[in-house]
């Protein structure tokens, strides 16, 4: 539930019980007084009922009754109430109040009872509850009005900075702004996100750079031992050192390569490159097709290629990462003489070969080091490194496996 | 041929003059900046390999000074850092070639070797062994005036071997000289092996001479004796 409906729903559960027990008491404090007025109006009356028949003089006010009274009623009186009496005029029952009281007249006791209309207390609750409705309709939809232009007003900066921040990525090259707000949480909240943004930000760069650092001073003592190992496989060896030499220079090799492969991941994440140009696609395709032609005929694979003139705006060097990992992919595990399918147009790059299915979950094929069967070489970086260079150029890569083959499908 | 290294590991330094030493060039080193921007303004060089990061300066710097005395002498970049912008920034100031260490001192060669053919020797360079020509501009073999035909693949692996006569080279070595550096060689040591036969049998063929010696597990040595 959104803040603004809960605030306006329990806005609204207030306001309604508010408005009833105002209601209620608006009611009966009217009642009281009305009724307080209406019996200091009749002892009036009464009163001067009294003086005139003391008096003896004619008694003309309306709706008077005198009632000579037995002593056993004296203890009752006086009675103040409300009754209902025919009223001739309308053809309906009126409530009306009366007043019924002892007064002495030429020493004998008399019940004098005088009545006045009261004003109708159904009306009146119909009347006051139905100003009531309308006030809680009113503040309903007042308060949804101020809800929408506090929404639109206030609210509006918050959203847009929330949108904002799920766009942003620390390792993204454009910088956090947020929309600033006259409201001192959100301009709290603000500079508290900022400040988190540009410490996650320094420790990403950092961390990155602390890769990059790290991978090329590595480089230097790794040719120093390559160097020095190919010096060493130039002198006149015995075969068990031979082998141990050969051991050696692999396990060198693949240090190395793997090192490249992180620097790389760490430059892609990252930087930009500046070789961007239009290029040729199905060129470089062909090309290194050529290049790695006999590699694949040596595993004696068939090559059907359907290759269409695809320009794209990117960096040569890494397209041709991007497919040289995806071909020297196949290479390692499609079976021999098999059929490879590479397929380029305007929409999409498509590499398939046929092949057992994947041993582990399709998730992990994308991963760093995402490999569970250990059975080939390669050091389980360049299908990540096929992704994020497909992400760099705002590309979409999927994974497929359908009819025993497996397919690496881009779409531009 | 006369070499510069302007490097500052010591043990690099030493490993490339040992190697191109043997070969027969002329090889000069200096391990600073200021020793090497000396060594520029002073004498003429065939080909420098330049590492950038130097303790007292830039590498790059160097490249318009050696630019400015001679526009043929060839330049290789070598860098630790395998970075795209140092590329182009160098090949923008004048370097012809750029490698990332960790490189084969072999494949280092077979650069200066190109460069040298190309720059220096403005592509008149036949390379004779024996009885055989290879003619670069062309890419093309010859017995005595036998055209041997090969394949492209075989003619790489030809001036590979003969750029770099009587060293062991590895099969990652000719591998990667091959195929390029970006993935996994490791699988394609097979279809060496393949080019390799089918160019010892081509050359033998003719020659009646193996020129390709298998050295065991360590790789292949191309001797001419």
């Amino acid at each position: 539930m959104k803040l603004l409906s809960k605030t306006s729903i329990s806005y609204l559960w207030v306001s309604f019980t508010v408005l009833a027990i105002t209601g209620v008491l608006l009611f009966q404090l009217l009642r009281k007084f009305v009724s307080d007025e209406t019996r200091e109006q009749l002892e009036l009356q009464t009163e001067m009922v009294a003086i005139a028949l003391q008096n003896d003089q004619q008694i003309s006010f309306p709706l008077v009754e005198i009632t000579p009274l037995q002593a056993k009623k004296n203890d009752q009186l006086p009675i103040f109430r409300d009754t209902l009496i025919d009223d001739f005029v309308q053809q309906k029952k009126e409530g009306y109040y009366y007043l019924k009281e002892k007064k002495v007249i030429h020493g004998a006791p008399f019940m004098i009872t005088v009545m006045t209309a009261n004003i109708g207390w159904d009306g009146y609750s119909q009347a006051i509850l139905f100003i009531f409705i309308i006030m809680a309709c009113l503040l309903l939809l007042a308060g949804a009005l101020v809800n929408y232009f506090i929404n639109k007003r206030l609210w509006d900066p918050f959203l847009i900075n929330l949108e904002r921040l799920k766009q942003y990525s620390v390792s993204s090259q454009t910088a956090l702004h947020l929309v600033p707000s006259a409201i001192d949480e959100f301009k709290e909240l603000n500079e508290v996100t900022a400040d988190l943004a540009k410490r996650a930000r320094e420790e990403y760069t950092s961390l990155k750079e602390f890769t990059e650092n790290a991978s090329h001073e590595i480089q230097t003592p790794l040719m120093i031992i390559k160097s020095r190992l190919e010096s060493i496989s130039q002198r006149s060896i015995d075969e068990v050192v031979a082998r141990y030499l050969v051991d050696t220079k692999q396990a060198v090799d693949r240090l190395s390569r793997l090192n490249r492969g992180l620097l790389l991941l760490a430059k892609l994440d990252n930087d930009t490159f500046p070789d961007q140009e239009q290029v040729n696609l199905n060129v470089i395709l062909q090309n290194l097709l050529l290049q790695m032609g006999d590699l694949f005929e040596q595993r004696n694979m068939t090559l059907q290629t359907t290759l269409k003139i695809k320009k794209v705006d990117g960096s040569p060097y890494l397209l041709e990462i991007l497919i040289t990992n995806l071909l020297s992919n196949i290479l390692q595990h499609a079976p021999k003489e098999s059929e490879i399918r590479i397929e380029l147009d305007a929409n999409h790059m498509l590499f398939s070969n046929p092949g057992a299915p994947l041993e582990f979950s399709a998730d992990k094929l994308f991963a760093r080091f995402g490999k569970e069967s250990k059975k080939q070489n390669g050091n389980g970086l360049g299908l990540s490194i096929v992704k994020q260079i497909c992400i760099t150029h705002h590309w979409d890569i999927a994974y497929s496996y359908l009819d025993h083959c497996h397919a690496f499908e881009i779409t531009f | 041929m006369k070499l510069l290294f302007v490097e500052d590991e010591p043990v690099l330094a030493e490993e490339m003059t040992t190697y191109f030493s043997s070969l027969g060039y002329l090889c000069e080193q200096a391990t600073t900046f200021n020793q090497a921007q000396e060594k520029i303004n002073a004498y003429h060089y065939d080909s420098i390999v330049l590492d950038i990061t130097l303790p007292d300066g830039t590498g790059m710097k160097l490249i318009s000074t050696i630019r400015a005395h001679d526009a043929d002498t060839g330049i290789v970049i070598v860098s630790a850092k395998d970075s795209l912008p140092d590329k182009l920034e160098g090949l923008n100031l004048g370097a012809d070639d750029y490698l990332t260490k960790p490189f084969y001192l072999e494949e280092l060669n077979a650069r200066i070797n190109a460069l040298y053919r190309r720059k220096t020797l403005k592509g008149n360079s036949n390379i004779i062994f024996d009885d055989f020509t290879v003619d670069p501009l062309s890419k093309t073999l010859l017995y005595k005036d036998i055209e041997i035909s090969l394949t492209k693949k075989e003619y790489e692996l030809l001036m590979f071997f003969t750029v770099n006569k009587n060293r062991v080279v590895s099969k990652p070595s000719i591998a990667e000289h091959l195929w390029g550096d970006h993935f996994d060689q490791a699988d394609n040591f097979d279809t060496v092996y393949v080019h390799l036969m089918n160019l010892r049998k081509k050359l033998s063929h003719h020659s009646q001479k193996d020129y390709i010696k298998t050295v065991y597990g360590m790789g292949y040595k191309f001797t001419l004796s």
